[in-house]
């Protein structure tokens, strides 16, 4: 899964300790989910979602196999 | 008691049983059994072989490593919670294997072809097996954490 949180993360200027400081988790957690080592939890995407003020899909978007596996398996 | 109650009672008691884990100051008093009970180990390996001292240094490392095991971290988020999970299976799998390859077959065997003319069937003792299965699900969350930061 691709995502955008580093440049909404700099839009909001925002340091990784302040993000994760405002939803609640770890620095080493925002860290993970911006190397793409880490998938969050829909609880988590929603609170990033609250935060951005931007729904989840302008954020995190599935890559191109994952999008291939959909359509395979519709 | 109807069934709907029933369900909602074992409901209830299950999610009493998610909350196992112990605050952060248990990891070091943990490490503090264990650090204890390892020295005690070793002094009473070494000189003086009193049984209570060997049976007392085994239950301290075994609920030290219990302990660590157990308690949450600073920040117990999602992520940790994962790696978690991730280790206690690595840990399980890891212990299955370990304890199959020494296997007292698997040592009867391995004696055999070495160069012992007689096959002993010795196995791995349930106190190893805790240990080795708690030690690798410690080490292994603690891996997980440094290549996840």
């Amino acid at each position: 899964m691709k995502n955008r949180l580093k440049i909404e993360r700099a839009i909001l200027d925002l340091t990784q300790e302040e993000l994760a400081n405002k939803i609640g988790v770890s620095r080493q957690t925002i860290s993970s989910i911006e190397k793409n080592r880490y998938v969050p939890s829909t609880v988590l995407s929603l609170r990033l979602s609250n935060l951005f003020k931007k729904p989840v899909n302008d954020f995190f978007e599935l890559d191109e196999n994952e999008k291939a596996n959909t359509l395979i398996k519709a | 008691m109807n069934v709907k109650s029933f369900m909602e009672c074992e409901r209830k008691s299950l999610e009493k049983m998610k909350r196992y884990q112990l605050s952060n100051k248990f990891k070091k008093i943990g490490i503090g059994i264990i650090i204890i009970s390892v020295i005690a180990f070793i002094v009473n390996k070494l000189s003086i072989e009193n049984i209570d001292l060997k049976l007392t240094s085994k239950y301290g490392i075994l609920i030290g490593l219990l302990l660590v095991s157990i308690s949450k971290e600073k920040i117990e988020d999602e992520l940790i919670k994962s790696l978690r999970m991730q280790s206690y299976t690595f840990a399980f799998i890891a212990g299955v294997i370990i304890t199959l390859l020494t296997n007292p077959i698997f040592n009867y065997i391995a004696n055999l072809i070495s160069e012992k003319q007689e096959g002993s069937f010795e196995g791995v003792g349930d106190w190893e097996i805790l240990w080795i299965l708690l030690s690798i699900q410690v080490f292994y969350f603690e891996f997980l954490k440094r290549m996840n930061k």
